[in-house]
């Protein structure tokens, strides 16, 4: 805690960020792997312990000041669903952050572009909505591959604000191309039998639910694949050291390729599975840009499952906050809970300062 | 990330001595040459060019901390807001005249900028931990200013009409050339204020600081020091481009003030001109400021072979931000950084 | 060698294409500087892209119809059968976009603006417009702001926060009170800007004082608001009757999801100035969830066959059902045309004065002509009351604008 986190960034600036799927940095500098320790004793528990003491204390401020237990409940709910989307969006941009150290602004645009390829799907052709991921995932991964090969590799290396050009101007692209194809009507996708479900007292839609659950496979699938495939480790070769890895044999370039890729992936995959939640316009997928970077930093860059998590404490910050400041927008106190993270601990909630 | 904190020097980017005098010089006589322009250009294009200026004011105050300090701002909204609210405020609610409300906003500016330079250099935060810590207090103050019955919530001020001209309230008739000579008399002042600065033990142990912070500190450099004397003159500059923004635009509230479109346009005419040059954000601004313009004109009455594309709307974003991607890729250290290393080659 | 190639290339870009865009507004002037040549110029400036272009697209078709209309009609009579000729420029949402724009159309010679829904970009052009004595018509931006400036050349055609807040109220009362269940506590959501803002105290105002108890009142965020859920939890475990809802189409879909989720026992959600729920898609998007949803607002009176025949037109067109602000913006290019017809003169100033004498019947229903006060406000601005029924928006109050019954209560 007390350590100098600025550490931790000069070792995430050698080789572009920390990426690993674990909740700790078990990376030797070399980029080999170090001995695997049981899972369970990898987990930093009493981090885990202190947050959750914090969100259980934040939950019981809520109820003191709203008076309504119905109410803090289902702001509880509401939160934690809504930050398990939150956690979905930001999981494709936290590895990208991780291994090519690019501050990705188009990430909104690629959910974007997902919800109108699902919208085009499910309206024009009668798909199922979740069978479109069928289609979606894997388009999304070769359009991250040419975006990645084609455009932003000239960029690897450059400062920052090169990058962070870049891709606004391709952020600016996708949006206003899907304006110009689509036109700017909002669309949604409906999803058969979408229903309220009841959780403990509070209610919320199947769809967002399902959204939840999604969220929960694809962080376990993608921490199986960093942590159990060779693919995985050569990516997180990469990320600990590229030069290193390059040296012992990794093709560094493909890797960087394929992990944008594996990224944009994500995203495809978020706009498939929110695509039923959000009215579905060009804009929808900036808006949740800015929140995904706030959940990045609050998981650790790099850190899937941090990211995932790191959803869930902004989503219930926004519940919450609204309980706690009633007229103010629910996002100040999220943004209130990034400051103070990042100021604490800004390797992240879930990242031992190196 | 490190790429920020210890930027390469690339080839002729450090010069021994830097010809300091030569700079003002250059910046007085392109200050002079540029003086009849509103005079030769039509009124549409005479409001493009005062558009320029402020871009240039922004980002010249972007890059003193930014390029010179070497501290990436994502937030620099938040300076160009509070100059914006506190002149709107003093004007409107104080009747306080524009020019003192510049003053008052220059202050409020650096002192809010201290404060978050010190919080985040307390806490060690760097390169993108950096950025994004000043694009949440920007945020910060944006979420706060619109729900805030103090600045007039999301409504904003309107500056109220004068009958007549006045430059103690800067108002002038419209497509006035005081405009364009304000602005421009602003842009020459902030950049001679920049090399003035370079020049300074501050400039010099800043840029020191940025290279290698830890040698820096080690030869006895106040470090913390000199950073937040470079935030806070970058923050004074940036914040002039704000209240100089209301009196020309007559118009404020906190999606324009603190907004991230306006962070973003305070980075862009640096980083396509040159980040880190004491030209590079006013050449920036010159290419960017009129681009939009350009390509929505050629859009709306396009050559023959394009006429399919016509009043289409979004078009003209998506050229733009094309025409961006290219020139990043292209020249990525930025027009002047590409002129210089082709002269110091020569 | 390479490297040089490369930096010419990217260093020539910019320049030449600086270089036509030099020329090119210059060359907008080469079409016979405004009106000596038989077209009069009109400019229409709305948001073609960014977040608000499907109503910034909508309103420009609708300002391109009018100046159709008027000359088929044979053009502006009392000047020699001069055609109009609509400048249609893209704000982007952007005030500054919309200021240079603004002052490009009134270089190129347009005699009056239409414009231009962001109220911040309302806010700026009115200035251009005041300053360089150009009248603007203003078809969408309902803050009140913006005509409390003092400004002689701005004007109004949509009713304004204050008119839409009250007859919101008064309508509930009305219409809760005929079915008899008087409205005893209502609920509030708002969108936290100065639009929702503005509605809110109005029509808390006019409640109150009709005997309403407001509360809980509930402000959000409309550009990053992803769920109302807990906020609907809160109504209920309130007990509030009706739901006031003011805000825009995105976060009113969200409005209807949560009630839908968290069946909230209202007598019914009543929108006022409400930017979905008297729009024909979120029926469809939201289907059985909307049913019954009310909203006061201004609207085109579809039970005139001037209106009928419009939309008609619009939708085979452009492929689309025609919206409130389409309608709107016709309007206004046709109060230009009318001032234009009466001044015998393309002068702006002289339009200015006759726009300010104007008296037009309206496609929008209203109480009377289009008719403009001291500020530029439309007196006869008003909403009406609709409801979604069987799917679709239908007219349900005052009685003379009625397509047809209110339904109340449209229990939630």
């Amino acid at each position: 805690m007390t350590q100098t986190p600025d550490r931790a960034h000069a070792v995430a600036g050698n080789g572009g960020g920390v990426v690993s799927g674990d909740l700790d940095d078990e990376l030797e500098p070399g980029g080999e792997p170090a001995p695997r320790a049981p899972l369970l004793r990898r987990v930093p528990w009493l981090r885990v312990a202190i947050v959750v003491g914090l969100v259980v204390a934040g939950i019981a401020l809520a109820y003191l000041r709203s008076g309504s237990g119905v109410v803090v409940m289902q702001a509880v709910a509401t939160g934690v669903l809504i930050g398990g989307v939150y956690g979905l969006v930001a999981m494709g941009l936290t590895l990208i952050f991780g291994v090519l150290d690019i501050v990705n602004f188009a990430h909104g645009s690629f959910l974007a572009l997902a919800l109108f390829l699902t919208f085009w799907l499910v309206n024009g052709h009668g798909v199922h909505p979740y069978l479109a991921l069928a289609v979606s995932v894997p388009a999304m991964f070769l359009l991250g591959m040419l975006v990645q090969r084609g455009v932003l590799s000239g960029a690897m290396g450059k400062p920052l604000e090169n990058q962070l050009l870049i891709t606004l101007g391709l952020s600016l692209i996708i949006e206003n191309a899907l304006l110009l194809f689509f036109g700017a009507n909002p669309r949604s996708v409906a999803l058969p039998g979408d229903r309220g479900v009841p959780i403990l007292g509070a209610v919320a839609d199947l769809s967002r639910v399902l959204a939840f659950v999604g969220a929960l496979l694809l962080a376990g699938l993608l921490f199986l694949l960093l942590q159990r495939t060779r693919l995985g480790t050569a990516i997180r070769a990469v990320a600990a050291n590229d030069v290193g890895a390059q040296l012992a044999g990794i093709d560094t370039r493909l890797i960087y390729a394929v992990t944008f890729a594996i990224g944009t992936a994500c995203a495809g995959a978020a706009g498939t599975l929110v695509a039923p939640l959000v009215t579905i316009e060009p804009t929808t997928g900036a808006l949740f840009n800015i929140i995904a970077f706030v959940v990045v930093v609050l998981g650790g860059m790099g850190n899937v499952v941090g990211a995932l998590l790191g959803g869930l404490i902004v989503g219930l910050a926004e519940q919450l906050g609204g309980l706690y400041l009633p007229g103010q927008s629910p996002l100040l106190s999220v943004f209130i809970v990034f400051v103070l993270v990042l100021f604490l601990r800004p390797q992240g909630l879930f990242r031992r300062a190196a | 990330m490190t790429t920020t904190t210890t930027r390469e020097p690339a080839a002729g980017r450090v010069l021994p001595r830097q010809p300091w005098n030569r700079h003002l010089i250059a910046i007085g006589i392109l200050g002079a040459v540029l003086v009849p322009l509103p005079l030769l250009l039509p009124p549409a294009q005479s409001a493009v060019a005062v558009r320029v200026l402020i871009f240039a004011l922004m980002s010249i105050g972007w890059n003193i901390m930014s390029g010179f300090g070497g501290m990436f701002s994502f937030g620099h909204a938040a300076y160009f807001g509070i100059g914006a609210y506190v002149s709107a405020w003093l004007l409107v609610e104080r009747g306080v005249s524009p020019w003192l409300g510049m003053a008052a906003g220059m202050l409020v500016a650096a002192g809010f900028a201290t404060l978050i330079g010190f919080l985040a250099l307390r806490y060690r935060l760097r390169g993108a931990y950096f950025a994004l810590a000043t694009f949440a207090f920007a945020e910060m103050l944006r979420l706060w200013a619109i729900n805030s019955d103090l600045v007039n919530r999301a409504v904003g001020y309107h500056v109220p009409l004068r009958p007549e001209s006045s430059w103690w309230y800067l108002q002038f008739e419209p497509g006035s050339a005081n405009y364009f000579w304000i602005a421009l008399a602003l842009t020459v002042a902030a950049m001679a204020a920049s090399v003035l600065f370079l020049r300074s033990r501050a400039g010099q142990f800043s840029k020191a600081a940025r290279d290698d912070e830890d040698a820096a500190a080690a030869i006895g450099i106040p470090v913390m020091r000199y950073k937040l004397y470079t935030m806070a003159l970058s923050a004074a500059v940036t914040s002039v481009a704000g209240a100089f923004y209301v009196q020309y635009f007559l118009f404020v509230d906190p999606d324009l003030a603190f907004g991230s479109s306006v962070s973003i346009q305070a980075i862009l005419p640096a980083v396509i001109g040159g980040v880190a040059t004491v030209w590079g954000p006013v050449i920036g601004a010159a290419v960017l400021g009129p681009l939009n313009d350009i390509t929505a004109t050629i859009l709306r009455n396009p050559p023959p072979a394009l006429e399919f594309l016509q009043g289409r709307g979004g078009l003209d974003v998506v050229v733009y931000g094309a025409l961006l991607i290219l020139i990043v890729l292209l020249l990525p250290q930025g027009i002047y950084g590409a002129l210089r290393g082709r002269w110091s080659r020569r | 060698m390479r490297k040089t190639w490369t930096t010419g290339l990217a260093l020539a870009l910019p320049l030449a294409l600086a270089a036509c865009g030099g020329s090119a507004p210059a060359g907008t002037d080469r079409a016979d500087g405004g009106q000596s040549g038989g077209t009069i110029k009109i400019g229409s400036l709305h948001p073609l892209s960014g977040a608000a272009a499907a109503d910034g697209q909508q309103m420009d078709n609708g300002a391109k119809l009018a100046v159709e209309a008027i000359n088929n009609a044979g053009g502006i009579k009392s000047q020699g059968g001069a055609k109009l000729e609509l400048l249609s420029a893209d704000t982007q949402g952007k005030p500054e976009v919309g200021q240079s724009e603004a002052q490009r159309l009134i270089q190129a010679g347009a005699v009056g603006l239409v414009g231009t829904y962001q109220s911040a970009v309302t806010a700026n052009v009115s200035t251009v417009a005041e300053r360089n004595k150009v009248p603007l018509v203003i078809d969408v931006s309902s803050a009140d702001s913006i005509l409390a400036q003092g400004y002689k050349f701005t004007f109004r055609v949509q009713p304004s926060s204050t008119v839409l807040g009250t007859q919101g109220a008064q309508f509930l009362d009305e219409v809760a009170k005929a079915a008899g269940r008087p409205a005893k506590q209502v609920a509030i959501f708002h969108e936290q800007g100065p639009f929702g803002s503005a509605i809110r105290d109005a029509f808390k105002a006019e409640a109150e004082k009709r005997g309403m108890k407001i509360g809980p009142v509930i402000s959000y965020d409309s550009a990053s608001v992803s769920d109302l859920t807990t906020q609907m939890t809160t109504v209920k475990a309130s007990g509030a009757d009706v739901l006031m809802v003011s805000g825009y189409y995105r976060d009113g879909v969200l409005v209807a999801q949560a009630a839908d989720t968290v069946k909230p026992g209202l007598d019914a959600v009543f929108g006022v100035a409400n930017g979905a729920f008297d729009l024909p898609q979120f029926p469809k998007e939201v289907g059985a969830a909307g049913e019954g949803y009310f909203d006061a607002n201004y609207h085109p009176d579809m039970t005139k066959p001037e209106t009928q025949a419009l939309a008609k037109l619009y939708q085979e067109r452009y492929g689309d059902e025609i919206r409130t602000g389409a309608v709107l913006a016709y309007d206004a290019v046709r109060v230009i045309a009318d001032a234009l017809e009466r001044a015998g003169s393309a002068e702006p100033e002289k339009v200015r004065d006759a726009i300010a004498t104007v008296e037009l019947d309206t496609l929008i229903a209203g109480d009377g002509p289009i008719k403009f006060g001291p500020t530029g406000e439309n007196e006869n601005a008003t909403p009406i009351l609709m409801q979604v029924r069987d799917g679709k928006v239908k007219q349900v109050f005052p009685a003379d604008k009625a397509e047809t019954a209110p339904v109340y209560p449209a229990g939630r």
